[in-house]
């Protein structure tokens, strides 16, 4: 299945989608946690910690000496995502790059 | 703060060119001591308290007298009613602007930032004019994007509108990074970082230090939702700059939250209303401890 989260800051969209991902992870389902925020703190919610999530948004920044693009999706899964616990796969998905607000 | 593109195709992509930056007009007046307009962008996480914050400071700052500009840069609806208008109604701004080529959209000839102020904003309680970017309307209606494109156009206007130089100015922001990334605030010289005690607003806030810094903006942290003076420490800990202000949990907030309506209507003797009417105070004066000045 794909489940997209959606609605107001501080309304806890972060907070379901890792409760969610990892409740689904345990019944045996393979997970894959891709946090399309501009600010992406669904590693927090997943069990990272703040350090890795943090470093996570720098990986995604291309600060870290990391690749700018990958072709495929397997490439992309594998350059800007961390394993999180129960085997939950999290990936970041935006960066920076539109000017619209919100 | 400078406007610099945040990447290369940056100007071309918007249909914009960068604002002229000659010395700001705030800048060239000898102000009275307490008197300097403040220029203020409220940024912080989703859910930290930046709506009720910018609103409550803009009509306690209309109440010491001063003229101000509240702007509204989130496309979902909010400041508005931290300010206290009852029905925020999506702003007439679309009509500020015609259709220039390549779906880019221009001012009207005769419409800079002061007439857009007099015809497009609305006006507050306390006299704040509140000058809104437009609400994301329903999927079948129009699109946002001509009252995005004259609001961001208007506010790159104002750092030189001398007819605004003695208007204080405060900016809302979106969620996140985002729209300070991309100079949203051109007005602004200081950057209000709203942060609640939990690891996501606090990293978050970490960014926002780190845009503070990049554009050479004064920074000042205000730590909201605050329970224990133990939380104000962690807070420091886990965003790595030093807490200017603080604003307490305050039940009062959740219940004018819920209501929909402005705090500094709801609660006017509350806790955080007269902890914000400090963090005024402290700016009016220039006497905020820990205000990081680039």
């Amino acid at each position: 299945m794909k489940i997209a989260v959606a609605g107001k800051g501080g309304s806890g969209k972060t907070t379901v989608s890792g409760t969610v991902a990892r409740e689904l992870a345990r019944a045996g389902h393979s997970v894959l946690a891709l946090d399309a925020d501009t600010n992406p703190m669904l590693g927090i919610s997943l069990g990272i910690g703040p350090e890795e999530t943090y470093r996570m948004l720098a990986v995604r920044q291309g600060n870290d000496a990391m690749p700018e693009h990958e072709h495929t999706v397997e490439g992309m899964i594998d350059a800007f995502g961390t394993d999180a616990p129960d085997g939950v796969r999290l990936v970041i998905a935006l960066r920076e790059a539109h000017v619209d607000p919100g | 703060m400078a406007a610099k593109a945040p990447y290369p195709q940056f100007w071309r992509t918007v249909g914009m060119r960068p604002a002229r930056r000659r010395p700001g007009v705030v800048a060239d007046v000898d102000w009275p001591p307490g008197e300097r307009p403040l220029r203020l962008v409220v940024v912080g996480k989703g859910g930290a308290g930046k709506s009720v914050i910018a609103g409550t400071m803009a009509r306690l700052l209309a109440r010491r007298g001063r003229r101000v500009l509240a702007l509204d840069t989130d496309t979902m609806p909010g400041l508005a009613v931290s300010h206290g208008i009852s029905a925020p109604a999506t702003p007439p701004l679309v009509h500020a602007v015609d259709k220039a080529d390549k779906g880019c959209w221009r001012l009207k000839r005769g419409v800079g930032p002061v007439r857009a102020v007099q015809r497009f904003s609305t006006v507050a309680p306390d006299g704040v004019r509140v000058l809104e970017v437009g609400d994301h309307p329903a999927i079948d209606a129009k699109s946002v994007t001509p009252s995005v494109q004259a609001f961001y156009q208007v506010i790159h206007g104002l750092p030189e509108a001398r007819a605004l130089q003695s208007w204080t100015m405060i900016g809302d922001h979106p969620a996140g990074p985002r729209q300070t990334v991309h100079d949203w605030a051109p007005y602004a010289d200081t950057l209000l970082i709203v942060v609640e005690p939990t690891w996501k607003s606090a990293l978050t806030a970490r960014r926002l230090v780190e845009v503070a810094r990049q554009r050479e903006a004064t920074m000042i942290v205000v730590a909201n939702k605050v329970r224990a003076a133990s939380d104000v420490d962690s807070l420091q800990q886990m965003v790595g700059e030093t807490v200017a202000a603080t604003v307490p949990a305050d039940e009062a907030v959740a219940a004018c939250d819920r209501l929909g309506t402005a705090l500094i209507d709801h609660s006017p003797e509350s806790p955080a209303v007269r902890a914000i009417d400090d963090l005024v105070e402290g700016l009016v004066r220039g006497t905020l401890a820990g205000v990081r000045t680039r």
